[in-house]
Parts: structure tokens; C-alpha cells; sequence
């Protein structure tokens, strides 16, 4: 299987950088596979998964808060505000902050500026327990 | 003997500022290592996202965005000045707050009315005593700056920007790292990106989904909380580099000092001793005589 150059960014890190055989995300329009080889292209990435294929078919799963992806010719870059593996998401932490949010919605009911961040504070933590429960 | 007295104490009263100068510097030291790996940690995330707005920018000889387009209409202009929560840094604070009146000054020139945005407690209370416009104000942030602080910030900033077309531009004033000796105060224009406008079309196909428009509306919120959080992170490992020089000055100084008071301290201890001999052996020679 053909492979290509695969880097996930955040801005406190650099999550990923190295060859891959595909990459599975979630942009706006729907699910998206990248193959070596692909057009180049840039969408945008919905708070969700990022599944990888390894080139030697292993797979790796992370979950990703949203941003662009990037097709280009020499390679495949993922922006993301936050992203992390599966396996170090902790749970508890996940869980904490799910219940963190939801409290926040219940208390900036009427300020929508706060309610919205509240909202995407709480699709993270989901989105965080969801990719954790899949390793 | 109460210069000899007095010499000791001032002594004393060195050491123990040395050994406080000493340790702000050693802790300064460790806070800019790890500062300075934050800062470069968020470098390719930064150089991508801009790389992929002025590739859409380039590519598109229709493209056109409230945030590209120089904005006609003139009022007002909103400063992002980020200072530090203490002072002892030597001139890293006061080299910021200037550069930013100066703008403001250059601003008022031009008929143009300057609300800032001040990060870092000495920024808020420098412009709470000017009485200036303020929108917002973050302090004792620096330290552990987050992606989701900055991300609050870029939108707060940009949607002052959306909702008022009096705003002309948001501009942003930092400190530059530039070595562990120099660190340069910078005043930068984050919005409107006029530098991507000029850029010549040159077609390359890329699929765009939905549309190139709305990627780079997604890009320029990450653009600019990238942009913030590098000049955060970015100010505050100048600030521990100016902190760092000046507490060494402090120590070296205060090293010269007790070097030069010990000196002082022994003559007038040797100069009470060959007293005491001479008033002894005068004495002697006064009875035998």
C-alpha cells in the first residue's frame, strides 16, 4: 500500500508528524478517507475522530476539536485546536468536564455568547468519552 | 567601634539581597527554558495555518473577506498590549507600555480613537490609570496560557471587529524574543491581513469543501488565537530572559558591593587594631619613662 506524509497540529504540539497508509476524519460535509495520491483538497474538520491506518495496518484513533484539513502534494496536514490519542485520554477528567458543561448550560442559559462555548465545551468532553471508549 | 558595626550590617543587609536577586534569577532561568519550549512548540501550527489563508488568498482571484479588505471607514482601532504581572524585569514592561502610547499617539493623529486589550497585570493597571478604552483584560494568565484562553480572546476581539465597521484594524504589541540577551517590543497588525490581498492569482485546483470562502472563516479565528497565544507564550520568555539579565546584573553588583565593603570592613578593623597598639605600647613607654 502506497503511503504519504501525515502531520496533525495543535498549537501546543505537534500530535503526529510521519508516513501513513490512510487517514479516516469527520469534516462538515461527512467522513472523508485520504489515500496517498488524493487531489489536493481543504475542508472543514467537525469536532470528532481521526482514525489512522499505520503502514504496517495497525490503526490509531484521536480525538480532534475541530478544524481544517489539508490535502497538498507533498503532504497531509491536520490543524486542530486540540487533539489527543486515544489511550491518554483520561476518563475521569473526560467525564469531569462533561458534567463541568453541562452545569455551564444550565447556568449561562441566557447569555448566548457563554451558552455557545458552553455547548462546544460539552461536544468535546462527549466527543473525548466517545474516541477513549474505542482504543 | 561603631563604623565597624555599621559595615557588617550593610554587609549583611548585601548578602541577603544577593541571595534573593540569586534565586529570582535561577527561577527566571528554569520558567524561560520551559517558556521557550512552549513558544516553538507552537511554531508549525501557526506557519501552517497561515500558509494554507494565503494559499486560498493567492489561488482565488475572486476571493474577497471582511478580513482581507482594508476597511475604508476610520474611528477606531483595537490594541492587544501584553506586558507581564511583575515588574523586576528591567526595561521589559516599560520598553511595551511605551511603544504602545506611541501608537496610540500616531493613531489619535489620524483621527483614530485606540480601545486596547490589555494581558498581563502591569498592562491593566498602566491603562486603568490613563483611564484608557478598555475591552476586556486578562492577567496572572501568562504563566500557564491555555489554546482555549486564546481562543476566547481571538473571538472576543473578532467579534468586536465584525460587529463595529468603525474598527479599522486590531493590532497587537509583544515583545519579540529574539536571544536570551535581546528582546525586542513589536507592534504588528493582525486583522485586517491586507498582505494577503496583494498576492497575484495563480490558479491550482483544489477542492474546497464547502467553499474556499468558508474554510478561510474558519482559519482566520485559528489564525488568531495561534497569533495570541504565540505572543503570549513568546512575551513571557522575554520577560523571564529580561528578568533573568537583570537579577544577574543585581547579583553581580551586590557581589561588588560586599567585595568592596569587606575591604573597607578590614582596613578599618586593622586600623582599630594598630590604634589599640599604639595606645598600648604609648602607654607602656609613658610608665617606664
Amino acid at each position: 500500500m502506497n503511503t504519504y506524509r501525515l502531520m496533525i497540529l495543535t498549537p501546543d504540539k505537534t500530535l503526529f508528524d510521519g508516513e501513513v497508509a490512510e487517514l479516516i476524519a469527520r469534516t462538515t460535509e461527512g467522513d472523508v478517507g485520504i489515500l496517498a495520491g488524493h487531489i489536493r483538497y481543504a475542508a472543514i474538520l467537525k469536532t470528532g475522530a481521526l482514525t489512522i491506518k499505520m503502514p504496517d495496518g495497525t490503526t490509531r484513533t484521536a480525538a480532534e476539536a475541530g478544524g481544517v484539513l489539508k490535502v497538498s502534494d507533498e503532504r497531509t496536514t491536520v490543524m486542530t485546536t486540540a487533539a489527543e490519542w486515544a489511550e491518554e485520554i483520561d476518563p475521569d477528567w473526560a467525564e469531569r468536564s462533561r458534567q463541568d458543561a453541562l452545569r455551564k448550560i444550565e447556568q449561562y442559559k441566557n447569555e448566548p455568547d457563554r451558552l455557545e462555548r458552553a455547548n462546544l465545551k460539552l461536544q468535546r468532553a462527549l466527543n473525548r468519552l466517545a474516541v477513549s471508549g474505542r482504543k | 567601634m561603631a563604623n565597624l558595626k555599621d559595615i557588617k550590617r550593610r554587609i549583611r543587609s548585601v548578602e541577603s539581597t544577593m541571595q534573593i536577586t540569586k534565586a529570582m534569577e535561577l527561577v527566571a532561568s528554569s520558567k524561560l527554558r520551559r517558556a521557550r519550549e512552549r513558544a516553538e512548540a507552537s511554531q508549525p501550527f501557526f506557519e501552517q495555518t497561515y500558509k494554507l489563508m494565503s494559499e486560498i488568498a493567492a489561488e482565488d482571484p475572486y476571493f474577497d473577506s471582511q478580513f482581507v479588505r482594508p476597511r475604508t471607514e476610520k474611528g477606531s482601532a483595537i490594541l492587544i498590549v501584553i506586558a507581564g504581572d511583575r515588574g523586576l524585569a528591567g526595561g521589559f514592561n516599560a520598553n511595551v507600555l511605551r511603544l504602545t502610547q506611541q501608537r496610540i499617539g500616531e493613531l489619535k493623529e489620524q483621527g483614530c480613537e485606540a480601545v486596547v486589550l490589555p494581558i498581563g497585570q502591569k498592562a491593566v493597571d498602566h491603562f486603568a490609570a490613563r483611564g484608557a478604552k478598555v475591552l476586556g483584560s486578562y492577567d496572572h494568565i501568562a504563566e500557564h496560557m491555555s489554546i482555549y484562553l486564546a481562543m476566547d480572546m481571538a473571538e472576543l476581539v473578532l467579534s468586536a471587529y465584525r460587529r463595529h465597521s468603525s474598527v479599522q484594524s486590531v493590532e497587537i504589541v509583544f515583545t519579540n524574543y529574539v536571544s536570551p540577551l535581546v528582546q525586542e517590543a513589536q507592534c504588528m497588525q493582525v486583522i485586517p491581513l491586507t498582505q494577503l490581498a496583494g498576492s497575484h492569482p495563480r490558479r491550482c485546483a483544489v477542492e474546497y469543501e464547502p467553499s474556499p470562502e468558508a474554510v478561510f472563516e474558519k482559519l482566520v479565528p485559528q489564525y488568531v488565537s495561534g497569533l495570541l497565544y504565540g505572543a503570549v507564550v513568546e512575551s513571557f520568555a522575554s520577560e523571564q530572559a529580561a528578568r533573568r539579565t537583570a537579577m544577574e546584573n543585581a547579583t553581580d553588583n551586590a557581589t561588588e558591593m560586599i567585595d568592596q565593603l569587606s575591604l573597607q570592613y578590614n582596613r578599618a578593623r586593622q586600623g582599630a587594631i594598630t590604634q589599640e597598639l599604639t595606645e598600648i605600647v604609648g602607654g607602656a613607654n609613658a610608665l617606664e619613662g
